[in-house]
């Protein structure tokens, strides 16, 4: 953990050097003690400087030049000079309103889901104790998305309001928010690349929280866990053939090869048609044609949608009980955990426990490898 | 003097029904290249010999090439006759009835009520009461997609029969149809407006259009409407061709306008309804071809219009099908954008060289 907190880890790309000589604040406060760094994650960065950090989420649509940085400062301390664009964060955050199930499962993951105080939409939450706090009335429904209920929000006053990054996204769409000094905070965490990448995230949520001890502490467990897996399919004697999907009519979207869901296939012993296919959107629009050569001959099928069953499979084209993994019942649904209201914990918590889904896909891929392990968020469709 | 003019005119009208017949033996011709070519051509390369070696039931080396021949290609071919001649004869009836160019099948509000019904669909599933009903029917997956696209389009539909009984100009019903599509429209926005991304891309999915998935008993299904559709086009040819110099005029000649009117408004609910249900809205075709078919026909007689759009049609849906798959991609294109790139300009060029296209409607 010492080693980590040395300071920026070499390849990821840094913002400039913050020049600004730490000035004693005008209130004396005390230097930030424990750090963290960022090893996976490429959509933001994070620095220590003097007693404030600086965190810069990178617009993975138009490189560096939309970066948006923040100031975390602690509580009642004096702004900086320099960094005039940035926005300033009081630290430790309070209070704080998610847009996504992904802001649940990163407050969540440290053991902070009692500072929840809003979210987009109560449909698409799966953490007990926020759900809890729902039934208890103690969150608002802010509205999702690209509707946002500012005068909600104004009257509540949240340390902070944490939004999805889209393309195109920028700031000045939330100046209402702004001019009531209710900071804004785009999350892109989707964009990432690898697991272990979007899972970092939780670091970003761990400065807020001034909780860097306890997210080295459960993270880097996260990432052993991973790695130990991802090393255990290094050397199987079978790769099985995936499909990835559901097509809608004519189109399949699947995976490129640059997603996370590409990495984690790699790091489950599979062959994956389209290991090696970019696209720019992180999927590949394929014509039904082009997968159902592969679809009929594949081991498994992963990810089907919203299906519960075969049946649900069949009801939806009758030409699916044509695939082998089909035929063969190697038919594999991530929607285990889906409560009543249709929220699935995989989008939820599955997005903080990499180590967790990987081991899933060990145990339908590679039994033999994990005899024990009871599956978490997948289930084999009967 | 009188016997020199008479005969000029017959061998005109003679060389004129002739140059019809060659046309509508060409556009046959066109169909079956067009079927042969979609059916060969696609992303996945498979040699013509297979193609036609499969189509007759011999076996190949490849059982993929057989799923891609047999349960994609063939279906997806046969759809696209079908649709396109559907979605043609539709608009050719549209616009004669209304006596107005710019009609097409969605002038009723038919598609947009479609539209509706798949958004209730798709947009309220698993939330609002809507999704729940169509489930505890027992309807799964696509055919729930259908049935609401159905119940959308008919609920239009009657609307739309019911005020026609009692409106007897056509230009009302034109703007009823019109401000049908608005309200629809709106309340489709308003559901997408409280939606999640990833339904509200589904149902977008949805209004590109599609002809694939449409399989097996959906097939049949969308074959017999459709036929029955084109049946009573057809059989309302002279109605039409009387309707064509107004409703005065075609009652002073004995039609009984208001029978003829409902029958062809269901004969093209039929059509519309049906087409969007299974492939989404597919725009543009039921406007274009029935420009395309005077055009090229020159003539105003339904009697060689409503064979001639049913070819145009059906080609044109073909070659549109062959393009949104382009060999040699992996990619598939939404089927609007090609009829819409492909089609418009060839309108333009058809309308700007016939210049006065109001001589069709009067």
């Amino acid at each position: 953990m010492a080693l980590l907190a040395l300071g920026p880890v070499a390849g990821f790309s840094q913002s400039p050097a913050p020049k600004v000589t730490a000035k004693p604040a005008a209130k004396a406060a005390a230097p930030v003690r424990s750090r963290t760094s960022v090893q996976y994650a490429k959509g933001f960065t994070l620095s220590y400087v003097g007693n404030y950090k600086v965190l810069t989420i990178l617009s993975p649509f138009e490189q560096k030049t939309t970066a948006t940085r923040y100031l975390l400062l602690p509580r009642g301390t004096a702004r900086p000079t320099g960094f005039t664009e940035a926005q300033v964060i009081e630290l430790p955050i309070r209070t704080l309103v998610g847009l996504s199930s992904m802001h649940v499962a990163l407050a969540d993951f440290l053991g902070a889901s009692n500072i929840l105080v809003g979210l987009g939409s109560f449909q698409y939450v799966s953490a007990p104790k926020v759900r809890q706090r729902i039934t208890e009335g103690k969150v608002l429904e802010v509205g999702q998305g690209k509707q946002l209920n500012n005068e909600l929000l104004v009257a509540q006053h949240p340390d902070l309001v944490m939004v999805t990054g889209w393309p195109g996204e920028s700031l000045p769409r939330f100046q209402t928010l702004a001019a009531a000094n209710i900071p804004v905070l785009i999350n892109s965490e989707w964009v990432e690349t690898t697991p272990l990448g979007r899972a970092e995230w939780v670091k970003v949520m761990a400065a807020l929280l001034d909780k860097e001890d306890l997210v080295n502490q459960k993270f880097n467990q996260v990432v052993r866990d991973y790695q130990r897996l991802a090393a255990s399919t290094r050397n199987v004697a079978k790769r099985p053939t995936v499909v990835v999907g559901m097509p809608f009519k004519d189109v399949w979207h699947v995976p490129d090869a640059d997603s996370y869901m590409a990495q984690f296939l790699r790091d489950a012993g599979t062959t994956y048609p389209w290991d090696k296919t970019r696209a720019p959107s992180g999927s590949l629009a394929l014509s039904f044609e082009t997968v159902a050569p592969v679809a009929l001959a594949a081991d498994y099928w992963l990810h089907t949608g919203s299906t519960k069953s075969k049946a649900e499979i069949v009801a939806q084209d009758a030409r699916y009980t044509a695939f082998a993994p089909f035929k063969r019942g190697m038919v594999y649904n991530n929607n285990r955990r889906t409560n009543a209201e249709g929220s699935n914990d995989y989008w939820e918590s599955g997005a903080v426990r990499p180590d967790l889904v990987l081991a899933d896909l060990i145990k339908i891929l590679h039994p033999e490898l994990l005899p024990t392990w009871q599956l978490r968020y997948y289930q084999q469709l009967k | 003097m009188v016997q020199t003019s008479v005969a000029p005119s017959t061998r005109l009208a003679r060389a004129a029904t002739y140059r019809r017949g060659v046309w509508l033996v060409v556009l046959l011709g066109l169909v079956a290249l067009g079927f042969v070519l979609d059916i060969g051509l696609g992303p996945v390369r498979i040699p013509l010999p297979a193609v036609v070696d499969i189509l007759l039931g011999n076996p190949t080396d490849t059982p993929a090439w057989h799923f891609i021949v047999q349960q994609i290609r063939l279906p997806k071919a046969l759809t696209a006759l079908v649709v396109g001649s559907g979605l043609a004869v539709s608009g050719l009836q549209m616009q004669t009835l209304f006596r107005n160019p710019l009609a097409g099948p969605s002038a009723l509000g038919l598609t947009a009520g479609a539209g509706l019904g798949v958004a209730a669909v798709m947009l309220a599933s698993g939330s609002v009461a809507g999704g729940f009903a169509i489930r505890a029917l027992g309807v799964g997956g696509s055919w729930a997609l259908v049935l609401a696209a159905t119940t959308g389009a008919g609920l239009v539909m009657s609307l739309v029969l019911v005020l026609s009984a009692r409106l007897r100009d056509n230009v009302v019903m034109l703007i009823v149809g019109l401000m049908v599509a608005s309200v629809t429209g709106a309340i489709v926005s308003l559901w997408q407006y409280f939606s999640a991304p990833e339904q509200i891309q589904e149902y977008l999915m949805w209004t590109f259009g599609s002809l694939g998935g449409v399989v097996g008993n959906h097939l049949l299904v969308l074959t017999t409407v459709v036929g029955a559709g084109l049946l009573l086009a057809f059989a309302s040819a002279k109605p039409l061709n009387a309707l064509l110099l107004g409703e005065n005029y075609a009652r002073s000649m004995g039609l009984v306008v208001g029978r003829s009117r409902t029958l062809i408004i269901l004969s093209t609910s039929l059509l519309a309804g049906a087409i969007t249900a299974f492939c989404g809205p597919i725009g543009f075709v039921g406007i274009a071809v029935p420009h395309l078919t005077r055009g090229l026909l020159r003539t105003a007689d339904h009697r060689v219009l409503l064979p001639g759009a049913c070819l145009l049609g059906a080609a044109l849906t073909l070659g549109c099908d062959c393009l949104a798959q382009l060999p040699g991609s992996q990619t598939v294109l939404p089927l609007n954008v090609v009829t819409s790139l492909l089609g418009a300009p060839v309108v333009l060029w058809v309308v700007l060289r016939r210049q006065n296209i109001r001589s069709s409607f009067s």
